[in-house]
Protein backbone atom coordinates (compact mmCIF):
# COMPACT_ATOMS: atom_id res chain seq x y z
CA UNK A 1 0.00 0.00 0.00
CA UNK A 2 1.26 3.77 -0.72
CA UNK A 3 1.20 6.24 1.87
CA UNK A 4 1.49 9.80 0.45
CA UNK A 5 2.34 11.42 2.94
CA UNK A 6 5.02 13.89 3.16
CA UNK A 7 6.85 16.42 5.65
CA UNK A 8 7.48 19.57 5.01
CA UNK A 9 9.72 21.60 7.68
CA UNK A 10 7.71 19.35 10.56
CA UNK A 11 4.00 19.33 9.03
CA UNK A 12 2.69 16.34 7.46
CA UNK A 13 0.81 17.05 4.12
CA UNK A 14 -1.57 13.69 3.31
CA UNK A 15 -0.07 13.80 -0.10
CA UNK A 16 2.66 16.32 -1.76
CA UNK A 17 0.00 18.28 -3.81
CA UNK A 18 -1.07 22.03 -3.26
CA UNK A 19 -1.88 24.90 -5.42
CA UNK A 20 0.84 27.58 -5.62
CA UNK A 21 -0.21 30.83 -4.26
CA UNK A 22 -3.15 32.65 -6.14
CA UNK A 23 -3.93 30.06 -8.52
CA UNK A 24 -7.18 28.42 -5.91
CA UNK A 25 -9.60 30.52 -4.66
CA UNK A 26 -11.55 29.18 -1.25
CA UNK A 27 -14.75 30.43 -2.25
CA UNK A 28 -16.62 27.01 -2.84
CA UNK A 29 -16.50 27.11 -6.45
CA UNK A 30 -14.11 24.26 -6.70
CA UNK A 31 -16.37 21.90 -4.41
CA UNK A 32 -18.35 20.13 -7.39
CA UNK A 33 -15.05 19.57 -9.23
CA UNK A 34 -11.48 19.12 -6.67
CA UNK A 35 -12.60 19.98 -3.58
CA UNK A 36 -9.49 21.81 -0.98
CA UNK A 37 -10.03 19.29 1.34
CA UNK A 38 -8.59 16.75 -0.85
CA UNK A 39 -5.16 19.03 -0.67
CA UNK A 40 -1.76 18.35 0.73
CA UNK A 41 -2.04 21.64 2.26
CA UNK A 42 -3.94 25.10 1.65
CA UNK A 43 -1.65 27.95 0.53
CA UNK A 44 -3.66 30.86 0.30
CA UNK A 45 -2.86 34.41 -1.95
CA UNK A 46 -0.55 36.28 -0.26
CA UNK A 47 -1.49 38.20 2.52
CA UNK A 48 -0.62 41.69 3.20
CA UNK A 49 -1.63 44.36 5.63
CA UNK A 50 -3.65 46.62 3.77
CA UNK A 51 -6.34 45.65 1.00
CA UNK A 52 -4.70 45.73 -2.21
CA UNK A 53 -6.83 46.53 -5.65
CA UNK A 54 -3.96 44.67 -8.06
CA UNK A 55 -2.94 46.19 -11.39
CA UNK A 56 -5.00 47.94 -14.27
CA UNK A 57 -6.13 45.16 -17.18
CA UNK A 58 -5.55 43.59 -19.52
CA UNK A 59 -3.62 41.67 -16.44
CA UNK A 60 -3.12 38.05 -18.59
CA UNK A 61 -2.22 37.01 -21.86
CA UNK A 62 -1.51 34.11 -23.60
CA UNK A 63 1.61 32.69 -24.64
CA UNK A 64 3.41 29.86 -26.42
CA UNK A 65 2.68 26.72 -23.50
CA UNK A 66 1.93 29.49 -21.01
CA UNK A 67 0.49 32.70 -19.94
CA UNK A 68 1.94 36.28 -18.70
CA UNK A 69 0.46 38.16 -15.50
CA UNK A 70 0.45 41.37 -14.14
CA UNK A 71 -2.57 41.00 -11.47
CA UNK A 72 -0.58 42.57 -8.90
CA UNK A 73 -2.19 40.44 -6.08
CA UNK A 74 -5.26 42.06 -5.38
CA UNK A 75 -6.11 40.72 -1.77
CA UNK A 76 -7.93 41.53 1.10
CA UNK A 77 -5.81 42.85 4.34
CA UNK A 78 -4.59 40.80 7.23
CA UNK A 79 -7.12 41.44 9.60
CA UNK A 80 -9.75 40.73 7.07
CA UNK A 81 -8.08 37.61 6.57
CA UNK A 82 -7.47 36.30 9.50
CA UNK A 83 -11.43 37.07 10.80
CA UNK A 84 -13.03 35.73 7.64
CA UNK A 85 -10.79 33.32 5.80
CA UNK A 86 -8.15 31.99 7.69
CA UNK A 87 -10.87 30.45 10.03
CA UNK A 88 -12.82 28.83 7.11
CA UNK A 89 -9.24 27.89 5.45
CA UNK A 90 -8.45 25.99 8.99
CA UNK A 91 -12.10 23.84 8.43
CA UNK A 92 -10.89 21.96 5.64
CA UNK A 93 -8.61 19.55 8.22
CA UNK A 94 -5.25 20.16 6.24
CA UNK A 95 -2.03 22.13 6.73
CA UNK A 96 -2.69 25.72 5.82
CA UNK A 97 0.05 27.69 4.65
CA UNK A 98 -0.88 31.25 4.62
CA UNK A 99 1.20 33.70 1.84
CA UNK A 100 2.73 36.74 3.20
CA UNK A 101 4.47 39.79 1.19
CA UNK A 102 5.34 43.44 2.48
CA UNK A 103 6.92 46.78 1.50
CA UNK A 104 9.77 46.34 4.47
CA UNK A 105 10.48 43.83 6.76
CA UNK A 106 9.07 45.13 9.34
CA UNK A 107 5.02 44.54 7.66
CA UNK A 108 6.40 41.13 7.12
CA UNK A 109 7.19 40.46 10.34
CA UNK A 110 3.74 41.92 11.70
CA UNK A 111 1.98 40.11 9.28
CA UNK A 112 3.79 36.66 10.52
CA UNK A 113 3.19 37.98 14.20
CA UNK A 114 -0.81 38.80 13.68
CA UNK A 115 -0.95 35.10 11.68
CA UNK A 116 0.61 33.34 14.24
CA UNK A 117 -1.62 35.07 17.17
CA UNK A 118 -4.50 33.59 15.64
CA UNK A 119 -2.89 29.61 15.89
CA UNK A 120 -4.60 28.48 12.78
CA UNK A 121 -1.45 28.98 10.23
CA UNK A 122 0.84 25.90 10.02
CA UNK A 123 3.35 27.26 7.48
CA UNK A 124 4.03 30.60 6.26
CA UNK A 125 5.59 31.02 2.54
CA UNK A 126 7.15 34.27 2.12
CA UNK A 127 6.83 35.74 -1.28
CA UNK A 128 9.81 36.89 -1.56
CA UNK A 129 9.71 36.99 -5.82
CA UNK A 130 6.71 38.40 -7.10
CA UNK A 131 7.63 39.78 -10.25
CA UNK A 132 4.52 41.97 -10.17
CA UNK A 133 5.68 44.49 -7.33
CA UNK A 134 7.17 47.20 -7.44
CA UNK A 135 10.21 46.26 -5.53
CA UNK A 136 8.87 42.42 -5.07
CA UNK A 137 11.00 40.38 -7.00
CA UNK A 138 14.15 42.21 -5.58
CA UNK A 139 14.23 40.57 -1.79
CA UNK A 140 14.97 37.11 -3.75
CA UNK A 141 17.74 38.95 -6.13
CA UNK A 142 19.99 40.44 -3.24
CA UNK A 143 21.79 38.23 -1.15
CA UNK A 144 22.14 40.27 1.57
CA UNK A 145 18.55 41.25 1.65
CA UNK A 146 17.49 37.90 1.50
CA UNK A 147 19.87 36.96 4.29
CA UNK A 148 18.28 39.88 6.36
CA UNK A 149 14.70 39.88 5.73
CA UNK A 150 14.51 35.62 6.39
CA UNK A 151 16.68 36.58 9.36
CA UNK A 152 14.21 38.72 11.22
CA UNK A 153 10.94 36.86 10.01
CA UNK A 154 12.49 34.15 11.84
CA UNK A 155 13.50 35.85 14.81
CA UNK A 156 9.82 37.16 15.54
CA UNK A 157 7.88 33.84 14.48
CA UNK A 158 7.59 30.10 15.80
CA UNK A 159 6.13 29.50 12.27
CA UNK A 160 8.55 27.33 9.86
CA UNK A 161 8.87 29.14 6.82
CA UNK A 162 9.21 28.51 3.20
CA UNK A 163 10.96 30.89 1.18
CA UNK A 164 9.47 31.37 -2.08
CA UNK A 165 12.63 32.52 -4.20
CA UNK A 166 13.04 34.02 -8.05
CA UNK A 167 14.20 31.99 -11.06
CA UNK A 168 15.25 35.57 -12.03
CA UNK A 169 18.62 35.23 -10.75
CA UNK A 170 22.34 34.02 -11.46
CA UNK A 171 22.02 30.97 -9.64
CA UNK A 172 18.95 30.08 -7.65
CA UNK A 173 20.88 27.05 -5.58
CA UNK A 174 22.87 29.64 -3.94
CA UNK A 175 19.74 31.88 -3.12
CA UNK A 176 18.53 29.10 -1.93
CA UNK A 177 21.34 28.47 0.50
CA UNK A 178 21.52 31.62 1.22
CA UNK A 179 17.66 30.92 2.70
CA UNK A 180 18.52 28.18 4.75
CA UNK A 181 21.61 29.89 6.28
CA UNK A 182 19.21 32.36 7.74
CA UNK A 183 17.00 30.17 8.84
CA UNK A 184 13.79 29.16 6.16
CA UNK A 185 12.88 26.08 7.25
CA UNK A 186 11.90 25.08 2.97
CA UNK A 187 12.04 26.83 -0.03
CA UNK A 188 10.01 27.22 -2.80
CA UNK A 189 11.07 27.15 -6.33
CA UNK A 190 10.12 28.65 -8.69
CA UNK A 191 8.37 32.07 -8.81
CA UNK A 192 6.97 33.65 -12.17
CA UNK A 193 9.89 34.61 -14.55
CA UNK A 194 9.69 38.23 -15.77
CA UNK A 195 8.47 38.77 -19.46
CA UNK A 196 6.37 41.06 -21.59
CA UNK A 197 3.98 41.02 -24.84
CA UNK A 198 3.67 43.84 -27.30
CA UNK A 199 0.51 44.44 -29.27
CA UNK A 200 2.32 45.19 -32.25
CA UNK A 201 -1.01 46.66 -33.55
CA UNK A 202 -1.06 49.10 -31.09
CA UNK A 203 2.92 49.35 -31.15
CA UNK A 204 2.88 49.34 -26.91
CA UNK A 205 3.09 46.98 -24.03
CA UNK A 206 -0.06 44.44 -23.90
CA UNK A 207 -0.63 44.30 -20.16
CA UNK A 208 -1.63 47.43 -18.18
CA UNK A 209 1.33 46.68 -16.01
CA UNK A 210 3.73 46.89 -18.91
CA UNK A 211 5.57 43.44 -17.99
CA UNK A 212 4.38 40.81 -15.81
CA UNK A 213 5.10 36.63 -14.71
CA UNK A 214 5.80 34.10 -17.29
CA UNK A 215 4.05 30.61 -16.34
CA UNK A 216 2.44 27.19 -17.28
CA UNK A 217 4.18 24.02 -19.15
CA UNK A 218 6.52 26.33 -20.65
CA UNK A 219 8.63 27.09 -17.61
CA UNK A 220 8.18 23.72 -16.88
CA UNK A 221 11.53 22.86 -17.60
CA UNK A 222 13.46 25.34 -16.08
CA UNK A 223 12.05 24.67 -13.24
CA UNK A 224 12.89 21.05 -12.78
CA UNK A 225 16.54 22.56 -13.47
CA UNK A 226 16.20 24.86 -10.92
CA UNK A 227 15.35 22.14 -8.27
CA UNK A 228 17.71 19.70 -9.28
CA UNK A 229 20.94 22.36 -9.38
CA UNK A 230 19.77 23.26 -5.67
CA UNK A 231 18.82 19.76 -4.19
CA UNK A 232 22.05 18.92 -3.68
CA UNK A 233 23.23 21.99 -1.67
CA UNK A 234 20.64 22.43 0.56
CA UNK A 235 19.48 20.00 3.21
CA UNK A 236 16.04 21.96 3.99
CA UNK A 237 12.94 20.74 1.18
CA UNK A 238 12.29 21.81 -1.27
CA UNK A 239 8.54 22.71 -2.61
CA UNK A 240 8.36 22.15 -6.47
CA UNK A 241 6.95 24.66 -8.53
CA UNK A 242 6.47 25.87 -12.02
CA UNK A 243 4.77 24.37 -15.16
CA UNK A 244 3.01 21.40 -13.83
CA UNK A 245 0.15 20.21 -16.04
CA UNK A 246 0.46 17.05 -15.25
CA UNK A 247 1.28 13.49 -12.78
CA UNK A 248 4.30 13.36 -15.07
CA UNK A 249 5.20 16.79 -14.58
CA UNK A 250 5.32 16.34 -10.95
CA UNK A 251 7.01 13.26 -10.80
CA UNK A 252 9.51 14.77 -12.77
CA UNK A 253 9.80 17.39 -10.20
CA UNK A 254 10.03 15.10 -7.34
CA UNK A 255 12.90 12.86 -8.48
CA UNK A 256 14.35 16.56 -9.39
CA UNK A 257 14.58 16.54 -5.49
CA UNK A 258 11.22 18.38 -4.55
CA UNK A 259 9.52 16.92 -1.37
CA UNK A 260 6.36 18.30 -2.87
CA UNK A 261 4.92 20.11 -5.76
CA UNK A 262 2.72 22.98 -6.29
CA UNK A 263 0.39 23.20 -8.82
CA UNK A 264 0.40 26.75 -10.90
CA UNK A 265 -1.34 28.12 -13.89
CA UNK A 266 -2.63 24.67 -14.85
CA UNK A 267 -5.37 25.07 -12.35
CA UNK A 268 -6.86 27.67 -14.62
CA UNK A 269 -6.90 25.38 -17.75
CA UNK A 270 -7.47 22.60 -16.06
CA UNK A 271 -9.32 22.97 -12.59
CA UNK A 272 -9.53 19.11 -11.82
CA UNK A 273 -5.92 19.26 -12.59
CA UNK A 274 -4.33 18.68 -8.64
CA UNK A 275 -7.37 15.35 -8.31
CA UNK A 276 -5.38 13.72 -11.91
CA UNK A 277 -1.49 14.86 -10.01
CA UNK A 278 -2.54 13.36 -6.86
CA UNK A 279 -3.89 9.84 -8.21
CA UNK A 280 -0.96 9.81 -10.98
CA UNK A 281 1.54 10.35 -8.13
CA UNK A 282 -0.26 7.17 -6.42
CA UNK A 283 -0.28 4.98 -9.41
CA UNK A 284 3.30 5.71 -10.41
CA UNK A 285 4.85 4.60 -7.03
CA UNK A 286 2.21 1.40 -6.57
CA UNK A 287 3.47 0.45 -10.15
CA UNK A 288 7.25 1.19 -9.57
CA UNK A 289 7.01 -0.53 -6.02
CA UNK A 290 7.49 2.70 -3.97
CA UNK A 291 5.89 2.84 -0.56
CA UNK A 292 6.01 6.82 -0.23
CA UNK A 293 6.91 10.24 -1.99
CA UNK A 294 9.94 10.37 0.06
CA UNK A 295 11.25 7.54 -1.55
CA UNK A 296 11.42 9.58 -5.13
CA UNK A 297 12.89 12.61 -4.07
CA UNK A 298 15.93 13.61 -6.25
CA UNK A 299 16.32 10.33 -7.16
CA UNK A 300 17.19 11.68 -10.43
CA UNK A 301 20.94 12.22 -8.87
CA UNK A 302 21.85 8.91 -7.98
CA UNK B 1 -39.24 32.89 4.47
CA UNK B 2 -38.49 32.25 0.70
CA UNK B 3 -35.51 29.07 1.28
CA UNK B 4 -31.99 30.88 -0.32
CA UNK B 5 -31.56 29.55 -3.82
CA UNK B 6 -27.79 29.25 -4.84
CA UNK B 7 -26.55 29.10 -8.26
CA UNK B 8 -25.16 25.02 -8.92
CA UNK B 9 -21.61 25.33 -8.26
CA UNK B 10 -19.35 24.66 -11.95
CA UNK B 11 -18.69 21.23 -12.87
CA UNK B 12 -15.92 20.30 -15.34
CA UNK B 13 -17.02 17.77 -17.38
CA UNK B 14 -16.76 16.64 -21.20
CA UNK B 15 -19.42 17.54 -24.14
CA UNK B 16 -20.05 15.70 -27.57
CA UNK B 17 -20.42 17.62 -30.43
CA UNK B 18 -23.74 17.20 -32.35
CA UNK B 19 -24.00 19.80 -34.89
CA UNK B 20 -22.28 22.88 -36.32
CA UNK B 21 -22.78 25.21 -38.69
CA UNK B 22 -20.89 28.26 -40.11
CA UNK B 23 -24.53 29.97 -41.43
CA UNK B 24 -22.99 33.32 -40.67
CA UNK B 25 -19.60 34.27 -42.39
CA UNK B 26 -16.60 34.19 -39.43
CA UNK B 27 -19.05 32.41 -36.70
CA UNK B 28 -19.30 29.16 -35.52
CA UNK B 29 -22.57 27.67 -34.32
CA UNK B 30 -22.58 24.34 -32.10
CA UNK B 31 -24.39 22.23 -30.35
CA UNK B 32 -23.11 19.96 -27.91
CA UNK B 33 -24.66 17.33 -25.59
CA UNK B 34 -23.84 17.12 -22.25
CA UNK B 35 -25.28 16.47 -18.68
CA UNK B 36 -24.64 19.50 -17.11
CA UNK B 37 -24.71 23.43 -18.91
CA UNK B 38 -28.07 21.39 -20.67
CA UNK B 39 -29.41 21.43 -17.42
CA UNK B 40 -28.22 23.73 -14.70
CA UNK B 41 -26.81 26.75 -17.09
CA UNK B 42 -29.04 29.59 -17.04
CA UNK B 43 -29.73 32.91 -19.25
CA UNK B 44 -26.40 35.12 -18.49
CA UNK B 45 -24.32 32.30 -17.55
CA UNK B 46 -21.27 31.41 -19.69
CA UNK B 47 -18.92 28.53 -20.27
CA UNK B 48 -15.19 28.04 -20.59
CA UNK B 49 -14.41 25.67 -23.30
CA UNK B 50 -11.36 23.64 -24.67
CA UNK B 51 -11.59 21.24 -27.46
CA UNK B 52 -7.55 19.84 -28.14
CA UNK B 53 -5.26 18.30 -26.48
CA UNK B 54 -2.67 20.81 -26.44
CA UNK B 55 -1.21 23.39 -24.12
CA UNK B 56 -0.66 26.15 -27.43
CA UNK B 57 -3.17 27.39 -27.14
CA UNK B 58 -3.09 26.57 -23.40
CA UNK B 59 -6.92 28.46 -22.27
CA UNK B 60 -9.90 27.59 -22.79
CA UNK B 61 -12.17 30.24 -24.01
CA UNK B 62 -15.38 31.26 -22.47
CA UNK B 63 -18.55 31.64 -24.31
CA UNK B 64 -22.10 32.35 -23.00
CA UNK B 65 -24.33 29.36 -22.93
CA UNK B 66 -27.05 30.84 -26.43
CA UNK B 67 -29.90 27.79 -25.35
CA UNK B 68 -30.01 24.68 -23.57
CA UNK B 69 -32.60 22.21 -23.62
CA UNK B 70 -32.26 19.95 -20.68
CA UNK B 71 -35.09 17.20 -22.01
CA UNK B 72 -32.16 16.06 -24.67
CA UNK B 73 -29.37 16.93 -23.00
CA UNK B 74 -28.35 19.78 -25.43
CA UNK B 75 -26.95 22.93 -25.17
CA UNK B 76 -25.98 25.94 -28.31
CA UNK B 77 -23.13 28.23 -28.52
CA UNK B 78 -22.47 31.15 -31.16
CA UNK B 79 -18.82 31.50 -31.43
CA UNK B 80 -17.14 34.66 -32.94
CA UNK B 81 -13.88 32.92 -35.02
CA UNK B 82 -11.75 35.63 -34.14
CA UNK B 83 -7.67 33.68 -33.38
CA UNK B 84 -6.24 30.36 -32.85
CA UNK B 85 -8.25 29.01 -30.14
CA UNK B 86 -11.62 29.91 -31.79
CA UNK B 87 -10.22 28.24 -35.51
CA UNK B 88 -9.20 25.52 -33.48
CA UNK B 89 -12.89 24.92 -32.16
CA UNK B 90 -14.02 25.78 -36.04
CA UNK B 91 -11.64 22.65 -36.97
CA UNK B 92 -13.43 20.32 -34.99
CA UNK B 93 -16.43 17.74 -36.52
CA UNK B 94 -19.12 16.05 -35.20
CA UNK B 95 -18.37 13.84 -32.46
CA UNK B 96 -15.97 15.45 -31.21
CA UNK B 97 -15.19 16.36 -27.48
CA UNK B 98 -15.11 19.26 -26.01
CA UNK B 99 -13.59 20.02 -22.14
CA UNK B 100 -16.62 22.25 -20.59
CA UNK B 101 -16.22 24.37 -16.75
CA UNK B 102 -19.22 25.48 -16.06
CA UNK B 103 -21.79 26.92 -15.80
CA UNK B 104 -20.22 30.28 -14.45
CA UNK B 105 -21.00 33.46 -14.12
CA UNK B 106 -24.24 34.65 -11.82
CA UNK B 107 -27.46 34.76 -13.29
CA UNK B 108 -30.00 37.16 -14.90
CA UNK B 109 -33.20 37.14 -12.87
CA UNK B 110 -36.12 37.89 -14.80
CA UNK B 111 -38.68 40.25 -12.70
CA UNK B 112 -41.98 38.64 -13.97
CA UNK B 113 -44.06 42.19 -13.92
CA UNK B 114 -41.28 43.84 -15.91
CA UNK B 115 -40.73 44.18 -19.57
CA UNK B 116 -37.41 43.79 -21.20
CA UNK B 117 -35.25 45.82 -24.31
CA UNK B 118 -32.64 43.76 -25.69
CA UNK B 119 -30.03 46.39 -27.70
CA UNK B 120 -27.32 43.86 -29.52
CA UNK B 121 -24.72 43.98 -32.06
CA UNK B 122 -22.59 41.51 -33.66
CA UNK B 123 -21.88 38.47 -31.56
CA UNK B 124 -23.42 40.39 -28.70
CA UNK B 125 -26.64 39.01 -29.80
CA UNK B 126 -25.55 35.47 -29.21
CA UNK B 127 -25.34 36.76 -25.15
CA UNK B 128 -29.02 37.62 -25.27
CA UNK B 129 -30.99 34.54 -26.70
CA UNK B 130 -31.31 32.58 -23.35
CA UNK B 131 -32.20 35.20 -21.65
CA UNK B 132 -34.76 36.70 -24.18
CA UNK B 133 -36.32 32.92 -24.37
CA UNK B 134 -36.55 32.70 -20.53
CA UNK B 135 -37.91 36.07 -20.12
CA UNK B 136 -40.44 35.57 -23.04
CA UNK B 137 -41.62 31.91 -21.40
CA UNK B 138 -41.96 33.62 -18.29
CA UNK B 139 -44.60 36.02 -19.83
CA UNK B 140 -42.56 39.17 -20.05
CA UNK B 141 -42.66 41.18 -23.16
CA UNK B 142 -39.01 41.27 -24.92
CA UNK B 143 -38.42 43.84 -27.42
CA UNK B 144 -34.96 43.10 -29.11
CA UNK B 145 -33.00 45.31 -31.83
CA UNK B 146 -30.59 43.84 -33.80
CA UNK B 147 -28.36 45.44 -35.03
CA UNK B 148 -25.16 44.50 -37.98
CA UNK B 149 -22.94 46.08 -40.31
CA UNK B 150 -24.71 44.39 -42.85
CA UNK B 151 -27.62 41.61 -43.41
CA UNK B 152 -24.75 38.73 -43.67
CA UNK B 153 -23.75 39.63 -40.06
CA UNK B 154 -27.13 39.67 -38.32
CA UNK B 155 -26.04 36.52 -36.06
CA UNK B 156 -28.47 34.72 -34.17
CA UNK B 157 -31.02 36.68 -36.07
CA UNK B 158 -33.18 33.12 -36.13
CA UNK B 159 -33.09 32.28 -32.58
CA UNK B 160 -33.89 35.79 -31.75
CA UNK B 161 -37.15 35.96 -33.57
CA UNK B 162 -38.42 32.88 -31.74
CA UNK B 163 -36.98 33.83 -28.68
CA UNK B 164 -38.18 37.78 -28.92
CA UNK B 165 -41.61 39.25 -28.49
CA UNK B 166 -40.49 41.56 -31.39
CA UNK B 167 -37.48 41.27 -33.02
CA UNK B 168 -36.38 44.82 -34.86
CA UNK B 169 -33.15 44.62 -36.87
CA UNK B 170 -30.82 47.59 -38.07
CA UNK B 171 -28.13 47.38 -40.70
CA UNK B 172 -25.57 50.32 -41.41
CA UNK B 173 -26.04 49.76 -45.05
CA UNK B 174 -29.81 48.90 -44.86
CA UNK B 175 -29.23 45.09 -46.39
CA UNK B 176 -31.58 44.73 -43.86
CA UNK B 177 -34.27 46.56 -41.67
CA UNK B 178 -34.19 49.55 -40.15
CA UNK B 179 -31.76 51.65 -42.06
CA UNK B 180 -29.03 52.93 -39.33
CA UNK B 181 -28.31 53.29 -36.10
CA UNK B 182 -30.44 51.02 -33.91
CA UNK B 183 -30.34 53.38 -30.91
CA UNK B 184 -32.57 55.36 -32.78
CA UNK B 185 -34.84 52.29 -33.87
CA UNK B 186 -35.10 51.78 -30.28
CA UNK B 187 -35.66 54.92 -29.04
CA UNK B 188 -38.43 55.65 -31.37
CA UNK B 189 -40.01 52.07 -30.69
CA UNK B 190 -40.25 52.63 -27.04
CA UNK B 191 -41.91 55.59 -27.42
CA UNK B 192 -44.81 54.21 -29.27
CA UNK B 193 -45.16 52.23 -26.32
CA UNK B 194 -48.05 52.48 -23.63
CA UNK B 195 -46.67 53.29 -20.61
CA UNK B 196 -47.01 50.22 -18.41
CA UNK B 197 -45.58 48.32 -21.41
CA UNK B 198 -42.70 50.11 -21.44
CA UNK B 199 -39.41 48.27 -21.00
CA UNK B 200 -37.93 48.44 -17.38
CA UNK B 201 -34.71 47.16 -18.30
CA UNK B 202 -32.64 47.29 -21.29
CA UNK B 203 -29.76 44.81 -21.66
CA UNK B 204 -26.87 45.24 -23.72
CA UNK B 205 -24.09 43.64 -25.71
CA UNK B 206 -21.51 43.84 -28.19
CA UNK B 207 -21.07 47.17 -28.41
CA UNK B 208 -19.34 50.01 -25.97
CA UNK B 209 -21.50 52.52 -28.13
CA UNK B 210 -24.79 50.76 -26.99
CA UNK B 211 -23.74 50.56 -23.33
CA UNK B 212 -23.07 54.46 -23.15
CA UNK B 213 -26.37 54.64 -24.59
CA UNK B 214 -27.84 52.74 -21.93
CA UNK B 215 -25.99 54.07 -19.62
CA UNK B 216 -27.30 57.90 -20.53
CA UNK B 217 -31.02 56.25 -20.99
CA UNK B 218 -30.27 54.89 -17.41
CA UNK B 219 -29.04 58.47 -15.98
CA UNK B 220 -32.54 60.06 -17.44
CA UNK B 221 -34.57 57.77 -15.34
CA UNK B 222 -35.89 55.95 -18.56
CA UNK B 223 -35.09 52.94 -17.80
CA UNK B 224 -32.47 50.50 -15.98
CA UNK B 225 -29.60 49.48 -17.71
CA UNK B 226 -27.72 46.30 -17.56
CA UNK B 227 -24.25 45.07 -20.12
CA UNK B 228 -22.76 42.10 -20.75
CA UNK B 229 -19.04 42.58 -20.25
CA UNK B 230 -16.54 40.05 -21.58
CA UNK B 231 -12.28 39.81 -20.63
CA UNK B 232 -9.58 37.85 -21.33
CA UNK B 233 -10.23 35.28 -19.13
CA UNK B 234 -7.58 32.30 -17.50
CA UNK B 235 -10.26 29.87 -15.40
CA UNK B 236 -13.79 31.72 -15.40
CA UNK B 237 -13.84 30.37 -11.51
CA UNK B 238 -12.61 33.49 -9.93
CA UNK B 239 -8.74 31.91 -9.15
CA UNK B 240 -6.94 33.89 -12.42
CA UNK B 241 -8.10 37.59 -11.62
CA UNK B 242 -7.12 37.87 -15.04
CA UNK B 243 -10.69 39.51 -16.34
CA UNK B 244 -10.91 42.94 -13.97
CA UNK B 245 -13.06 45.39 -15.37
CA UNK B 246 -12.37 48.95 -13.65
CA UNK B 247 -15.58 50.33 -11.22
CA UNK B 248 -17.54 53.63 -11.70
CA UNK B 249 -15.19 56.19 -10.39
CA UNK B 250 -12.39 54.14 -9.97
CA UNK B 251 -13.27 52.64 -6.88
CA UNK B 252 -11.56 49.53 -7.69
CA UNK B 253 -12.45 46.24 -9.83
CA UNK B 254 -15.40 43.81 -10.03
CA UNK B 255 -14.02 40.29 -11.99
CA UNK B 256 -16.24 39.76 -15.00
CA UNK B 257 -16.59 35.90 -13.98
CA UNK B 258 -17.11 36.19 -10.40
CA UNK B 259 -19.18 39.85 -10.31
CA UNK B 260 -20.68 39.54 -13.54
CA UNK B 261 -20.69 38.96 -16.69
CA UNK B 262 -23.82 41.10 -16.30
CA UNK B 263 -23.59 44.25 -14.74
CA UNK B 264 -25.81 47.07 -13.84
CA UNK B 265 -24.39 49.68 -16.68
CA UNK B 266 -23.53 52.51 -14.45
CA UNK B 267 -21.57 50.72 -11.72
CA UNK B 268 -18.52 49.86 -14.14
CA UNK B 269 -16.50 52.15 -16.36
CA UNK B 270 -17.19 51.86 -19.95
CA UNK B 271 -13.56 53.54 -21.26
Amino acid sequence: MVNLNVDIAGVTLKNPVMPASGTYEYTGMHNSIFPPDKLGAVVTKTIFIEPREGNKPPRICETPCGMLNSIGIPTEGVDSFIKNNLPLLAGYGVPVIVSIAGDTIEDFCEIANIIEGTGKADLLELNLSCPNLNHGIEWARNKKQLYRIIKKIKESTHIPIIAKLSPSVDDISEMALIAESAGANAVALINTYKGMKIDIGKRRPFLGNTAGGLSGPAVHPLAVYAIFSTFKKISIPIVGIGGIASWKDAIEMILAGSAAVGVGMYNFVNPAVMGEVIEGIEHYLAENNFDCPADLIGLAHF
Amino acid sequence: MKPKISPIKPFYSEGRIIEQKNEYAGYLDLLIEDKVISRYGKPGQFVMVKGWHSNDPILARPFDIVQTDSANNLFRLVIKITGRGTELLNSLKTGDMLKITGPLGNPVKIKVNENIALLVRGVGAASVVYLAESAKKAGVNVYTFLSASTKSRLVCRDYLREASTDLNIATDDGSEGFHGDARDLLEQHIKKLKPDSKPGRIYTCGSKRFARFVSDLERKGLTKGYVFLESYMACGIGDCHGCAVKKKNNTGYFLVCKDGPVFPVNSVELD
